[in-house]
């Protein structure tokens, strides 16, 4: 049996999927979090349950709407799962009386049963379900109220057989049964409407006989038959609210009350800075540095015992040195960042369950507007400060193709958190006491950079029209602990996958390519390893920007590629191969990376920012902007800005060196 | 809408991007020449009759939040503009 779970945006259909089917799926407290459809078995029964992109009709504007309305109409479904918010009962239904015309089972879960409790909402139960003639059952995924009886009535198939009756005036209703009699498809009521509608997606569908018809009918309304059928649903919907549902009216809502701070024409814009700062703040500036002395400590003394115990038990000293100057150095080097990024992860994962996040969207829209984005392009912009790819993929909420583009080519600029240790480690060392601010600083470039460059690209590349923006905000929720540790455990778990797999492989080959020369020599000096003469053909690149030529820097650089933090474990093992030329952090005392400078640090962290992002990420926009030529132009444009941008900072901050 | 200009009153027909945050209307005609934008206001429940009250504006006077049918949404004053209501309050 395969039951589909179809719902508006944000009504909660994902936390009652993780619910029936006991998988842990992404959720958050915005519209649009499912992209795609996910398939799992609800609990302890043979049902296939498939979780579609939220939508709020079945006539489709953006790609997640169109995947919704193209597996409804044309897979084989026993039953829809139909879940109705139930704070929003009249725009849902809107969506429902649509489901019902496609002549498959409908059973409605009013979800958020206990809010709609709190806020004085009545649902008489008994008369929606005769007038609908469906299934209904009054549930709170969020609190697991009610939702044992869902799966029973789902698994013993005791529920109404939807034999749905007209809610159409008899003009209508004439009109749509002459249709049904000379069209042929498995949902005949609902094709007839849609070719009513004039729905340009089903115009293969229409005939000359289906157009006399329909223009018979248009002459009777003499309006446009879209808007008809739109006026006739909602008649008929105010129709069953008057009979089902009473509610308060006018009511201050605690959401209410938070927007009046949180949306204050004066105080919302320096809010969102200081919320920003503090969590930038929080993961990259004194508090997150300390966090990785700490474990770094550890690091070390694990890394001394390791090599002992391997020259004890008689190891070669190059097999030592694989383990412990390959391995260890680069691995270690990016499991010291561990604990920063769980902070981040903490609190953006905090961020995206209270319902903030749609309300930045809210009021910076005004800005992105005039760049050519909406306020829609900065919920990508925000999941990307975790990682580019799902940021990347979560575009395609975004209707207006041109403005889809933009944001996936400016997505990666945003600091992702592989790119934290990157700013870590050369903000604690270089800004001891500002590191905060100037990693802050870095996020707040970022976006300085993108309204830049979004504007050009509008001038420039895509003129044309502007886009629409219509959003619903969403309540403010006080976020599910679980939900958050569960989203955090799934981020730190792929972040040590990572670093014990692409991490690791990246390690040895870096050990491999700077204990060897050409000639096959092991041991050899680190000037004259392979690494170095491959870092030496591209050294000139980089020279611009850090004043000094380095290989090191170079191919550290270049690794960025494969993993972001992977800049930071190259470092690390280069830096174990020179001498100390002073004590402190390992990395820059050494003397590979001890010609580093302030002005030179900001500009590589500036480079490995906004330069092409890992390969991941580059699948993610090849993917998504479809040709890989379009690919190239993003790489080539997101790397050109970072050298410019690189090589104007290192100057300017060499100006201000000498002024001071 | 300009500073100074003159509140609306009831039975006032305007453009619903006139209205100040706390008025109602009703929705006479929904003027949107774009088909899928009008295709989608429709979608979200404004259609001819309607009641909406202005209920948030952004701080920056843009996008606007309106309440219609017990529920909240936001739209920018570009759209609204092509929607003509007569004021209630």
């Amino acid at each position: 049996m395969r039951v589909a779970l179809v719902g508006n945006q944000n009504s909660g259909k994902t936390t009652l999927f993780n619910l029936l089917t006991g998988s842990n799926q992404k959720v958050g407290n915005w519209p649009g979090v499912t992209i795609e459809r996910k398939v799992g078995m609800i609990r302890s029964t043979n049902v296939e349950l498939i979780d579609l992109p939220g939508i709020y009709s079945l006539s489709p504007y953006s790609i997640e709407e169109e995947i919704s309305r193209k597996f409804l109409f044309e897979e084989k479904i026993d039953l829809i799962l139909n879940i109705i918010d139930s704070t929003s009962m009249e725009r849902s239904l809107y969506l429902t009386t649509q489901l019902l015309e496609l002549g498959i089972p409908v059973v409605i879960a009013l979800n958020m049963s206990d809010i709609a409790d709190k806020r004085g909402i009545k649902i008489d139960l008994k008369t929606l379900e005769e007038r609908l003639d469906t299934t209904i059952l009054s549930i709170s995924a969020a609190k697991k109220t009610n939702v044992f009886n869902l799966i029973q009535t789902i698994k013993q198939g005791e529920y109404r057989k939807n034999n749905y009756h007209h809610i159409y005036d008899h003009d209508l209703e004439d009109g749509i049964r002459s249709l049904i009699s000379i069209i042929d498809s498995k949902h005949p009521r609902f094709l007839a409407i849609k070719l009513i509608e004039q729905d340009p997606v089903f115009i293969k569908y229409q005939t000359d006989e289906t157009l006399h018809t329909i223009q018979t009918l248009s002459k009777e309304y003499l309006r446009d038959m879209e808007q008809v059928i739109a006026d006739e649903r909602y008649r008929y919907i105010e129709y069953v609210r008057d009979e089902a549902v009473t509610a308060k009216k006018d009511q201050m809502t605690w959401t209410d009350r938070l927007d009046n701070i949180f949306l204050n024409r004066i105080l919302a814009i320096p809010i969102f800075i200081v919320i920003m700062f503090t969590v930038y703040y929080l993961a990259a500036g004194p508090f997150g540095g300390a966090t990785v002395d700490f474990v770094d400590r550890y690091v070390s003394l694990f890394s001394n015992w390791a090599e002992d115990a391997l020259l004890s038990v008689g190891a070669s000293p190059w097999s030592t040195s694989l383990v412990v100057d390959g391995m260890i150095a680069g691995v270690g080097a990016i499991m010291n960042f561990l604990p920063q990024l769980v902070i981040l992860f903490l609190l953006i994962s905090f961020l995206e369950t209270t319902g903030y996040m749609a309300r930045i969207a809210f009021f910076l829209d005004r800005i992105f507007q005039k760049v050519g984005l909406s306020g829609k392009s900065l919920i990508p912009f925000i999941i990307g400060s975790g990682c580019s790819v799902p940021a990347i993929l979560s575009a395609r909420t975004i209707n207006d193709e041109t403005e889809k583009k933009m944001t996936i080519m400016l997505t990666p600029f945003i600091p992702c958190s592989a790119k934290l240790p990157i700013i870590t480690l050369f903000a604690g060392y270089f800004f001891k006491d500002n590191s905060g601010l100037a990693s802050a600083s870095l996020y707040f470039m970022a976006i300085a950079v993108i309204l830049i460059s979004a504007y050009v690209m509008k001038k420039v590349l895509f003129k044309g029209k502007t886009s629409t923006f219509i959003l619903e905000l969403p309540e403010y929720k006080l976020p599910s602990m679980k939900f958050i540790l569960l989203d955090v455990w799934d981020k730190v778990v792929s972040f040590v996958k990572r670093a014990g797999s692409v991490i690791l492989l990246a390690s040895i080959a870096i050990w491999l390519l700077i204990s060897f020369s050409w000639t096959f020599e092991y041991g050899v000096n680190p000037d004259q390893s392979i690494l170095a003469s491959l870092g030496n053909v591209f050294a000139w690149l980089f020279y611009p920007m850090i004043g000094e030529w380095s290989w090191g820097a170079t191919v550290s650089a270049i690794q960025g590629l494969v993993a972001k933090e992977q800049v930071v474990a190259s470092m690390a093992i280069i830096a174990g191969y020179s001498d100390t030329t002073s004590d402190g952090l390992l990395i820059f005392g050494s003397t590979a990376f001890s010609f580093f400078t302030a002005p030179a640090a900001y500009a590589f962290m500036v480079f490995n920012l906004f330069s092409a992002p890992c390969f991941g990420a580059i699948g993610a926009m090849r993917q998504e902007l479809g040709t890989t030529k379009r690919m190239w132009g993003a790489v080539l444009f997101q790397t050109g800005i970072a050298w410019v941008l690189a090589v104007m900072v290192f100057n300017i901050g060499r100006l201000i060196e000498v002024v001071l | 809408m300009k500073l100074g200009a003159k509140k609306l009153k009831a039975g006032d027909h305007a453009k619903l991007s006139n209205l100040k945050k706390g008025q109602k209307a009703k929705v006479v005609l929904l003027n949107t020449s774009d088909k899928s934008l009008r295709r989608r206001l429709m979608d979200m429940g404004i259609t001819e009759g309607v009641q909406i009250k202005i209920k948030k504006i952004a701080p920056l006077g843009d996008p606007i939040d309106i309440e219609l049918r017990g529920y909240e949404l936001c739209i920018r004053k570009i759209d609204l503009s092509t929607i003509d209501v007569e004021v209630i309050s």
